[in-house]
């Protein structure tokens, strides 16, 4: 993916960038909001990744801008400011995602991953397929490999949230938004209880293991 | 009534000016006082000294003319129709004839009392004589007379006849009561003009006292922008209103520059420490080590538990701050419980625990989702880290005898002493003094928070007994929604 960091601090933007590039993206960066308006405007991106507070042009004014244009780039706001009214503010301006400072590096190629994939437009997708694993998104069924598999309501909404992003990494945090909702962290492995319940239906009685944990980072569910 | 006449007189500037308005009308009785005794009181014994002369010259005129030139000195005297006339009588008529029955009770006055100054009542006087010869007697008005007594003596130094001197003191009587009518009054005016005006007086200050007092209830209530009115007047509760407003500026501008400073460190600090994990992930993805790899992850953990815990500090800030108050909406808990306990089933099942939710139906509350959750998931969370395994935990959405909604975690775990129940609400404390046990302290007091903003009390109490104590029981009691909507109106009204 094409990628430009919209980000002041030239230290953190760097870390950025490297990551990205060795995650295989291509990384532009623009170290402050007029800039980044100018660059984001001049070429085609996969994915923005911008910073709330930045010198000339404020974060969320310079999406307003792009919105606009009638730019639908996807764009992940970040920001040191963490509550939930500033997240609801961000999204509302038009942000695909909201991710606070301090991340996990993963944590944030997760979430461009994710919402870079989210820019293909299809039509409405009513089956989902990882490899030997279906879902149906419509009759709510499971197969693996042919067998039907019985999923308690919010299991089925977890699968589907691997399947969506399946080959890439899906954090903790990132479950915990969109499969439950809920914008805290849990002191306790309350997601690592969920999601071995989930293996234990989807790999346990088959050979290879599809859901795979990824140190430090989240779950991956690949072939 | 009677309250409102106690509250009253627990009015501070009620009582004070109360108690002016009768140092006021004392005072004016004083004054009053003085200036009858002065005029008045002077003026009769000038009367009483002129009597003396009169009886001694009387008694002159006796020794140097006898009897008969007195006789008819007296009888001028009687006949003057002015208004201050003497009156002279005797007993054995030897002096005056004309003796009408005033002057007769006198005489028997005399002789009972011998009393030197008396005053007396002329209430009728006879004005002629009808044609049958009979004496016309009228009502007059009542003359009031100051008058003296003695004896007429002859060369021989024996009394001869009993002898009155009076004199017409009416109209100095006169003044003299309209002075005391003046004088009472006067009083009664002032006592009651001063009470009205100690009642208007009070009732004004008390209004604008009032006025402040909504005003720092306001304030407590974390509604920062109230001001105090002024009227500009300058007067000393003018001054204090704006003085008042002065500091809540003041403090307006502290609290702003302290949740400036908290989003600059926030921003500042995090930005950093983002730079540090960022370094100690890319470098467990460079090194091979398998040993170093393991303790940068463990590195960039510390980090992040360290972020986590500066996280909440600042979000309970936020919450005490009361910012998310208007965040709140009408709604059930029952589907914020039913999902926390879906998602903490599992947890508990794994943890050898037993879970059990009981919610009822129909309790709407007040309440903001994300935050009702964020509580419940520290309390149950909480449960689950403190009972051993094989206890029971259980979630319970229920109306207490007060009928106020409850949101209640109990267990049947060790339980927290009653002498701590209060302390372990406060930040960063912790009973397990060793602080080995995962956690950072702040659990009960980020509780403590959203309870508060979201008006409800935050209670710990015994919860199951078993073998393992007596259990805890956290309960967020929310306030009845009445009182919830009063809140709001009661600012728009004033």
């Amino acid at each position: 993916m094409r990628i430009l960091v919209v980000e002041d601090d030239a230290v953190a933007a760097e870390y950025v960038r490297k990551g990205l590039m060795e995650a295989g993206h291509v990384v532009d960066l623009a170290p402050d909001g007029d800039l980044g308006l100018e660059m984001a405007r001049a070429a085609e991106y996969d994915a923005l990744i911008l910073d709330r507070m930045l010198p000339k042009l404020d974060g969320l004014e310079l999406l307003e801008s792009l919105r606009e244009d009638g730019d639908s780039t996807p764009v992940l706001i970040l920001s040191a400011l963490g509550e939930v009214d500033q997240k609801v503010e961000g999204l509302r301006a038009g942000g695909d995602d909201y991710l606070a400072k301090p991340y996990a590096f993963t944590e944030l190629l997760a979430r461009v991953e994710a919402i870079g994939r989210r820019s293909d437009p299809t039509a409405a997708v009513t089956k989902l397929k990882v490899g030997e694993l279906e879902m149906d998104l419509l009759a709510r069924t499971v197969k693996r490999d042919g067998q039907n598999i019985l999923l308690q309501p919010r299991e089925f909404r977890l699968l589907e949230c691997l399947m969506r992003n399946a080959g890439q990494v899906v954090t903790r945090t990132m479950l915990l938004e969109k499969v439950w909702d809920y914008h805290f962290d849990p002191q306790t492995n309350v997601i690592d209880v969920h999601i071995s319940r989930l293996r234990g239906k989807i790999d346990k009685e088959f050979e290879s293991p599809m859901l795979h944990t990824v140190r430090g980072a989240g779950y991956r569910l690949q072939v | 009534m009677l309250n409102a006449l106690s509250k009253l007189f627990r009015n501070t500037l009620f009582r004070l000016s109360l108690l002016g308005t009768l140092l006021f009308t004392v005072s004016v009785l004083i004054s009053l006082a003085y200036v009858y005794f002065a005029t008045i009181s002077s003026e009769l014994r000038r009367v009483d000294q002129e009597l003396i002369v009169e009886m001694d010259q009387l008694q002159e005129v006796y020794d140097t003319y006898g009897p008969g030139t007195l006789r008819q000195l007296v009888l001028t005297r009687i006949g003057a129709k002015t208004g201050a006339y003497e009156l002279v009588v005797s007993a054995d008529e030897m002096i005056s004839n004309i003796i009408t029955e005033n002057e007769q009770r006198i005489i028997e006055m005399l002789k009972e009392t011998e009393s030197l100054i008396f005053e007396y009542n002329q209430i009728q006087a006879v004005t002629g004589l009808d044609e049958n010869g009979r004496e016309i007697i009228e009502e007059t008005e009542s003359r009031r007379y100051r008058a003296r007594s003695g004896y007429l003596f002859n060369a021989l130094g024996q009394p001869v006849a009993s002898l009155v001197v009076g004199k017409d003191v009416e109209s100095l009587r006169r003044t003299a009561d309209r002075v005391r009518n003046a004088m009472i009054t006067s009083s009664l005016i002032a006592l009651v003009l001063g009470l009205l005006s100690s009642l208007f007086v009070s009732r004004r200050f008390t209004r604008r006292v009032e006025a402040f007092n909504r005003l720092a209830t306001d304030v407590r209530a974390g509604q920062l922008d109230r001001r105090a009115p002024r009227d500009y007047s300058e007067d000393e509760l003018d001054l204090l209103a704006e003085h008042l407003n002065a500091m809540l500026d003041h403090i307006d501008r502290l609290m702003k520059a302290m949740r400036y400073a908290g989003d600059s460190i926030a921003h500042d600090l995090r930005s950093p420490l983002t730079r540090l994990r960022t370094r100690l992930e890319s470098s467990a993805s460079e090194v091979k080590d398998p040993k170093a790899i393991d303790s940068l992850y463990a590195a960039a953990e510390d980090a992040d538990e360290l972020l986590a815990t500066f996280d909440k500090v600042l979000r309970i800030a936020r919450l005490e701050a009361g910012e998310q108050r208007e965040m709140l909406k009408e709604m059930d808990p029952k589907t914020v419980l039913t999902d926390m306990a879906e998602f903490y089933e599992p947890a508990c099942e794994d943890a050898n625990l037993s879970f059990e939710l009981d919610a009822k139906d129909n309790n709407f509350i007040l309440a903001d989702r994300g935050l009702l959750s964020q509580a419940v998931s520290n309390l149950v969370e909480n449960a689950i880290k403190y009972t051993p395994e094989g206890g029971k935990v259980r979630l319970e959405l229920y109306r207490n005898k007060a009928n106020r909604v409850v949101v209640a975690v109990t267990d049947n775990g060790p339980g927290i002493p009653a002498t701590e129940r209060e302390r372990v609400k406060e930040r960063f404390v912790r009973l397990d003094k060793s602080r080995t046990a995962p956690g950072s302290g702040l659990g009960l007091a980020m509780v403590d928070a959203i309870a508060t903003l979201h008006k409800a009390e935050f209670a710990l109490e015994d919860g199951m007994e078993s073998e393992f104590g007596p259990g805890l029981s956290v309960q967020i009691i929310f306030p009845r929604r009445r009182q919830l909507r009063q809140a709001p109106a009661e600012k728009d009204s004033e």
